[in-house]
Order: structure tokens, then sequence, then C-alpha cells
């Protein structure tokens, strides 16, 4: 059995990675591809990330082929097609791995202790392997042979939008990382800034992380609020609403659109936007549910992050990669068997602010998992830009995952290891907040508040507002949409 | 019982079908089909030469009918033009002719100029004339040789014989050329007090001296009605407004910004060359053994039928097929899959495709659309220079969308927005200039527009076009070299 990598490390040495994240300038990248050019890359891997990096990275100039299992070859597999019908070279392993200087690994994290073994004893002396996730180096201990540099980029968006924003003329914000083990000629930084200028990365920002740092954040921020705190959320309110009356399909509408109406207003203007959207009762409202729903969630949360930090979570994790994913497949069915997941979304007109409007115990879920996830992600040492990125950044992508294909298909489009610690999530939270909803009405899920007054108190709006603007993720989330802004005109 | 109030005249609808008739020996005006219903008030308007006219002309039964028919007519029309004025103008020339008595005639004055129509039409309004009269102030000169009086003045006369004489139909060709503001006012005012008296049937050309009583607008275009426009509908109003800009401005191509230019090409290369081309997907073959070469300077048209492969030809040149890298192809001095970046051969392209239009879906501004195309990129991501911003701002000028640079581009008509990354494309100059079926989806109106655009810039320099169309009627002047794919027989394995 594997070893946890960060584990080993000492206390001093884990809180110096943890803390590791600085948003880079635009001058560092003034050496383009220059690192990579004539190297010869070779993507492991063709699914929606490997295949979109390639292309991107081809464009940008490079030379990219790709290496699959000899079965997918000679099977005619998707990841084959798709690498020979967008008229890439494509090889088994011991075809090309042995002529790369440059090796991607784009696996699912799974994979990557057979395939990492398989292609180490195959790769040249003094060659580089690229991941786009720290797993299988912090979790699961690999070592990686010395002569070989280590390094990460890791597109912080789906395959396809990497692709889709390259086309346009920019990229995607991205993180790359060095392994310090595994960086024998000083090298590693220099091909991840080349490699992020390959996919556009640049363009929209890059965070210059730690293979730790991305780990422990990117596993915290995914099973919390993005995928956890969503799902739950939808389940909890979609059965509120049926209960109180509502039509189910209106119910079902509200909350597969609603989470993406509403994180919409959450990315362009953070938490104090997203209840900004509100009227001012309804705001007090919002601010108190979620003041309350962070008081009953918060030992959730720690929990989660301390079976992070000390390796409980990937442990019990890959036990169940180890049983054939028995425990993940069957709660992937139970999800499909959910009332909201069989309920299709009513054929009802639902205005943008109307999603809102009736709306607000989800505005409250949102700013209470947002804020959550932050406070517990810095408290436990990782360096707020970080957590912004793996918490509020990332939350649209999900909300928008499920507007489009609701929970069980958002379950199964997400990586195994997020999809995993939903469930978990799902299951503590669930019962957690049962309490909690017996008091829910429908004034803030499904109707909305009665708007005869909208009057409130001045003092309490002050300290509500006061207290939103306060938070400290939205003193970093100004600053890095404010990056953002510069560089992403269209936003 | 009903009473029915007792109007000025029976008007029914005036109904051109399919007329053709030739004006002299170069001018035709083409299959005019045009319905004028009572109460309806027409503007006409197009670019010098188009016709319009002639249009309101065959009204009054100018032309010589080749065929059709017109069908409706009121008893009593008058018309006012260049061409009635010369007439008259000319019948008192003649009447001084043949007067042989030796005494130098001082001809018609004026004032029997004004009164002929009242022993021609019962309905001759002497009171109207009257106030006329004094409302333009012509007393001083009633008594004056109608043929002394400038041509200005001759207008006016004319305009208020035509009033007075009260008709059914009163068509005004040009009626406020050479008249000063005050006057036109004058005159504006006095039409809308007749517009329950008369239909009025006015030829302008210019677009800002459309009366408000007028209903609607007649384009002509090459002896063609183009285009019958409700000025209610304030969409298909603001289209026929930058069209008839565009077709009455003096149109030249914007400069660009020189000191942004890709690296020169040498000019014994072609810009492309494509050789033995095969696509395919699994193991439907889309398009095989194809070789093409464009020198520059060489315009082409490329057409097939759906599915012939021409998006994906095109593609291949600009780089977004993925199959480019498995190609022979040459573009801009550069074989493919040899270390290049898409970006070094965009820069020589310009592109507009239905597609194109799809993935445009970014809330900027209209000038952001247009300095887009400096960086080939979809929204902007790099600064623009200053002279980039002006030339930006010519090319809004041109497209009559300057009191707009600033409005949000996804708020825009479709047409609009084709024209913006018509606009976009051109920007920069390119060396390849590609419009993928850069007419798809547009109405009437719009296609005109970039019709024209097109042509401009075909004739305008360094731009090598290659046009893709498969509707006939958008054949463009300036093109000569003519590429037909044909759909390949698709599950050849």
């Amino acid at each position: 059995m594997s070893n946890n990598y960060f584990n080993t490390l000492p206390l001093r040495e884990q809180l110096a990675q943890l803390a590791k994240c600085r948003f880079m300038s635009m001058d560092e990248f003034s050496d383009g591809v220059e690192a990579l050019k004539g190297k010869k890359i070779v993507v492991i891997g063709c699914g929606a990330q490997g295949l979109n990096q390639g292309l991107n990275l081809r464009d940008s100039g490079l030379d990219v082929s790709y290496t699959l299992r000899a079965a997918a070859i000679a099977e005619k597999r998707q990841s084959w097609k798709n690498a020979t019908e967008n008229g890439f070279v494509v090889g088994t392993y011991q075809e090309l791995i042995p002529t790369a200087d440059v090796v991607l690994n784009l696996t699912p994290d799974k994979q990557h202790t057979p395939v990492v073994n398989e292609i180490m004893p195959l790769m040249k002396k003094g060659a580089c392997l690229s991941y786009s996730h720290g797993f299988n180096i912090v979790e699961e201990g690999m070592k990686i042979r010395e002569d070989l540099t280590v390094i990460m980029v890791a597109p912080k968006c789906p395959g396809s939008e990497v692709r889709a924003e390259y086309v346009r003329g920019f990229g995607v914000p991205t993180l790359i990382a060095v392994h310090e083990d595994n960086d024998p000629k000083g090298e590693g930084l220099a091909l991840a800034k080349a490699y992020a200028v390959g996919t556009g990365g640049h363009k929209a920002g890059v965070l210059m992380s730690s293979f730790i740092a991305e780990v422990k954040s990117d596993l915290m921020g995914e099973q919390t609020i993005l995928c956890g705190m969503l799902q739950t959320g939808s389940l909890l309110c979609f059965d509120k609403m049926v209960e109180e009356g509502i039509d189910p399909g209106y119910a079902s509408k509200l909350i597969q659109y609603g989470w993406e109406t509403i994180t919409e207003a959450l990315k362009y203007g953070g938490v104090t936007n997203m209840l900004d959207r509100l009227s001012n009762p309804a705001k007090i409202k919002a601010f108190d549910l979620a003041e309350e729903l962070k008081e009953i969630m918060r030992p959730l949360y720690n929990k989660h992050q301390d079976d992070i930090i000390d390796g409980t979570f990937s442990r019990v994790m890959m036990e169940d990669w180890a049983n054939d994913d028995k425990n993940l497949l069957g709660w992937r069915a139970e999800t499909a068997e959910t009332a909201f997941e069989k309920t299709p979304a009513g054929d009802v007109e639902i205005s943008e602010q109307e999603f809102f409007d009736n709306g607000i115990l989800m505005v409250a879920m949102v700013k209470a998992g947002v804020e959550l996830a932050f406070e517990t992600m810095t408290a436990a040492g990782i360096i707020a830009e970080s957590a912004y990125y793996e918490s509020l950044h990332e939350t649209p992508l999900i909300a928008n995952t499920i507007a489009r294909k609701k929970l069980y298909e958002m379950n199964a489009t997400i990586s195994d290891t997020a999809e995993y610690g939903c469930y978990l999530y799902n299951h503590a939270c669930l019962p957690l907040l049962a309490d909690f909803m017996k008091g829910i009405k429908t004034d803030v899920i499904g109707k909305g508040l009665d708007t005869t007054d909208t009057g409130v108190d001045n003092a309490r709006l002050i300290e509500v507002n006061a207290a939103l603007r306060s938070h400290p993720v939205e003193a970093i989330g100004a600053v890095l949409r404010g990056h953002m802004a510069d560089m992403k005109k269209i936003v | 019982m009903t009473q029915i109030l007792p109007s000025h005249t029976e008007m029914n609808s005036i109904k051109i079908e399919n007329y053709t008739a030739v004006f002299g020996e170069s001018f035709t005006l083409n299959n005019i089909n045009w319905t004028l219903e009572p109460n309806q008030h027409w503007v006409i308007t197009g670019a010098n030469g188009s016709g319009k006219s002639a249009l309101s002309a065959i009204l009054a039964g100018a032309g010589e009918r080749i065929s059709g028919s017109i069908s409706g007519l009121p008893k009593h029309i008058e018309i006012i033009s260049f061409e009635a004025q010369a007439e008259l103008i000319e019948r008192e020339l003649k009447k001084d002719d043949a007067d042989i008595m030796d005494v130098i005639s001082e001809g018609t004055p004026v004032r029997e100029i004004l009164e002929e129509g009242k022993a021609i039409y019962p309905e001759f309004d002497s009171a109207l004339l009257d106030q006329l009269v004094a409302m333009f102030k012509l007393e001083p000169m009633l008594d004056r040789s109608f043929r002394k009086l400038s041509t200005g003045e001759t207008r006016k006369i004319m305009l208020i014989r035509a009033l007075a004489n009260n008709p059914d139909l009163i068509i005004l060709d040009e009626p406020f050329d050479g008249l000063d503001a005050a006057s036109m006012q004058l005159l504006q005012d006095l039409l809308k007090s007749k517009i329950d008296a008369m239909a009025m049937v006015l030829v302008l050309n210019r677009f800002d001296e459309i009366p408000d009583f007028i209903t609607h607008i007649a384009y002509t275009d090459q002896g063609k009605l183009q285009h019958s426009v409700d000025i209610n509908n304030k969409q298909a109003y603001d289209d026929l407004y930058q069209l008839l800009h565009l077709k009455t401005t003096e149109l030249s191509v914007p400069a660009t910004d020189l000191s942004d230019r890709p690296p020169a090409l040498n000019p014994n290369d072609p810009l492309v060359r494509l050789t033995n081309i095969k696509v395919a997907y699994g193991d439907a073959t889309i398009i095989d053994g194809l070789d093409w070469t464009i020198e520059p300077g060489q315009h082409w048209q490329l057409s097939g039928p759906n599915g012939s492969g021409k998006t994906c030809l095109l593609n291949l040149i600009t780089g977004d097929h993925p199959q480019c890298y498995t190609n022979n192809i040459f573009v801009f001095g550069m074989q493919r899959g040899n270390g290049e970046t898409i970006w070094q051969i965009k820069q020589y392209i310009g592109y507009v495709s239905t597609a194109l239009q799809w993935e445009y879906r970014v809330s900027i501004s209209l000038r952001n659309v247009i300095l887009s195309g400096f960086h080939d990129s979809i929204g902007v991501y790099t600064k623009s220079t200053d002279k980039q911003k002006a030339v930006a701002d010519q090319w809004l000028a041109l497209l009559g969308m300057k009191d707009r640079a600033n409005e949000p581009y996804n708020q825009l008509s479709f047409g609009d927005q084709r024209l913006l990354l018509i606009a976009r494309a051109m920007v920069k100059h390119p060396t390849l200039l590609i419009l993928d079926e850069p007419c798809l989806g547009l109405d009437d109106i719009n296609r005109q527009l970039v019709l024209a655009l097109i042509e401009k810039i075909c004739t305008s320099g360094d731009t090598t076009v290659l046009y893709v169309n498969h509707h006939a009627e958008d054949q463009i002047s300036g093109i000569s070299q003519f590429k037909q794919l044909e759909k390949l027989d698709a599950q050849s394995s």
C-alpha cells in the first residue's frame, strides 16, 4: 500500500507547502513556449483534458502525440478515435514513451499509480513528467525516478473550455507547480510556464502553487461547497418545496437552473453581489439563514478538512478503488433515484430575478458553503488565493454542470475524487440539516417573501452589509477578480 | 343609417405588377411589384441612378412599358420633378419661339402658371393657392415671367401649383432640394396638413429629410424595387438607413495600423497551396485528393452543395481544422506542421462565417468587436493602440454605427452583428479575406449591404478575397476564379 507523501514531511515543511500560492505576473511568461520548442511531448490519455490540452499545445507550435494502452488502440476505443481524427500520431507506451522529452499524464487519478509505474521505466533519462493533479504524488506517495523532472499544470476549467478559450485567443486560469523532490536540472518552472503558455493559460492568470497546496485545497473545495453542498442543497430544497405543495416541475426547475443563476452573480461580484441581488428583507433573511447554516455545518467542514489533511479521506477512497468502486457506484445509483433527479424541470418561465427572490435558502446555502470552505481551508494553512479558487471561483462551474445535466450526470462528469467526497459530504450533511429544514417554509424556498412591505431596520441592514463585505473571501476575491478583469475584458 | 363621410377622392389601391419599362436608351425599371394602399404616404429612396425617380414617374405615365400592368391609378396625379420642371421650362421657351412677332416676349407670368389648373380641375383650390402664395411670400413675383425665375423659385412655383391643383396623388421628386431650412420646414408642414386630402409619394436622397407623416419607404437599386419598408418597423428602417448610407457615401475602406503588420510574404509564393488534400472522419471521407492554389490578388469564389466540405476546406487554411496537420498545406510561407502557431497563420487572415458569429458570444462594445480583428481573437485581451481605435471608429462610421460604438454587441440584430464581423475581418487589411457565406441568414437589406461592402473590398487593394456561397444572386463583381466542390459518396472506406 502507498505512503502518504504529505505525512512524511515535518510540520514546518507541511505548512510551508500548504501556504504556497502566488499570482504570477504576465511578464514572467515572456519566453513563451520556448522551453518546450522542439521537444517531443507525449500525452497519456485522450479524454477531454488530454485531447483539448494537446490541441492547444499543437496549435502553439509544439510537437504533440498520444500514447494509449495497446488495447485501446487495437479496439479503436473513443480515446483512439479522439486522437486519430484530430490528426495526431498515436502509439503504445512502448512505442512513444521512450522518445518523449515531456510526458503529460492526463489520465484519471485512479489510474495514476499503474500508469506511472508502467511508463516510468520507459522514460528517457532526464525527461519531464507532468501531472494535472497532485493526488498521485501527495496522497499515494508515488516516488518518481530521481533523474526525472516532475511538474504540475492544472487548468482550472473543464477540457472543453480549455480549448474554447484558447481558440478565442484567451485561456483559462491555470495552476502550476514543481515537485521540488524531482527538479534535478532546475528546469521544472521553465517547463511548467511554457506548458501554461502553450495551453493559453498565461493570458487568464497563472497561480504558482505546490503539489500539496493543490491537492489539499482541491479535495476540500470539491467535496464540500462545489459538489457536496450543491447536491445536498438540491435534495433538501426540492423535498421541502414538494412537501409544501409547490408544483414539482417548478421546484425542479428552480433548483436545476437556480444554482447557475445565483452563482453567476457570485462569479461577477462575490458573495456580496450575490446577496445584493436580493431585496433588503430577503438579504437579511438569507444572511441569517447562512449564519445558522454555518454554525450547524462548521464541524462537518472541519472534519472534511481534517480527513483530507491527515490522509484519511484518500485512504478510505482508495480502499473503495481497491474494492471495484462498490461504494461509489452504489451511491451514484442512489443519486439517480432521488425525487429531484427523477422530476424533470417544468415548462414554466422563471425570470432571472425570480431565481434569487424565490431561492433565498439556496443563496444562503451557497454563501454558507463558500465562506465555510474558505475559512476552513485558510485555518488549515492553505493560503487565501488557493482557498478562493477552490471554493468561490469554481462553484459556478459545477452549478453550470447541474443546470445542464442535474446531479447524476454532474457526479459522473466530475473527477472520481470529487464524486466520492461529494457523497461523503451529502450523507453526513442531510441528517445534520434535518432539524434546520423543519423550520423552513416556502417564503425562503419556492415562493419568496411576502413583499407587501420591504422595509428593514437601518441598523440591521448596515450590520449585514458590513459583515458581507468584510469577509476575507471578499477581500481576496476582489483582488483576484481584478487581475482577471484586467486580462479578460469579456467577463 | 350610417352616413359615409364624403372623402376628397375615392382612392383605390394602386397596384403595379411585374412591370418593366424602359426610359430612354439606357435605363430599365425591372419587374416592379409595388402596391400603394390608400392612406399610405411613401418615400422612394436609393442611390443615384438606382431608379427611384423612374419608379415615381411610372405612376405619372413615364417610361415605355415593356410588360406588366399598373392598375388603380387615380384620375388626377401631379408630379414635380426635375424632368417636369424641365418640361415646363421647355414649353415656355417654345411659346417664345412660337411668337413670330418681332417683339421680345415676356413669357407667361407666374400668376398664369399658378392658375392654369383652375380651368382644368374642378377640384382646384383657389383659397389654398392664395394661402400658399402668402406663405411663401410670392406676391412680388406673381407678375414676373416664369421663365426668368431662378431654378429654386421655379421649383417653389411648381410645388405650389401642384398643391393648389389639389390632386388625388402628388409625386414630389426631391421637393426639398435647393430649399433653405425655413422653406423646407414650411413645405413639410404644408404637406403634412394635406395628408388626408391626397396621397403622397416623395423621392428623397437623404433619410434625414423624411417627413414624419411618411408611412412607407421604397428602396430602389439597379432598376429594381429592392425593399418596401413600413416605417414603424424600426429594425427594417434602421437597416435601410445603413444601406442607404453605404450606397450614397463615397465608400473607401479605412486605412489600417501599419505599425503592426505581419512579416511580409514572398510575392512569388502562392498565398495558399493545398496538395492532395484528404479529410475523413472515421470511414466517411469528406475531401479526397483535392489540389488548390491561391495566388496573391486572385479573388476566388468557392461553391458546392451542403456537405461537400467547403467549410472544412477553409478551416484547413485557417488552421481551425485539426487535420491540417496531416495534410500537405502551405500557407503564407509556412509548410504546416513545422512548429508554426495558429496565431502566426491567423495574422494574415480575416475571416467571417456563420460559425464565427455563433462563437462570437461576448458582451463587448461594437468598437471592441472591430478591434478584436487586429488580434484575431473573440473578445479583446490585448491593449489596442490609439491608431487601431481610430481605425475602428472609421469602420463604425462606414457602417453607419458611429454613434453606437459603446453599445453592447450581443444586443445587436443578427445583420448588424454580421456587418461588424465583416469589418472585424477587414480591419487589419488581411492578406487573405475569407468570407464563408457572409450573407447566410441575412435579410434582403443586409445582404445588399454586405455585398456592397465586399465589392468595395475586392477592388480596394492588397486583400485577396475568398468568397463562399451558393446563391447565384449573390455574385460579386471582381471575382473571376471559381472552385466547385462536389459531395463525395460518403461511405467510401
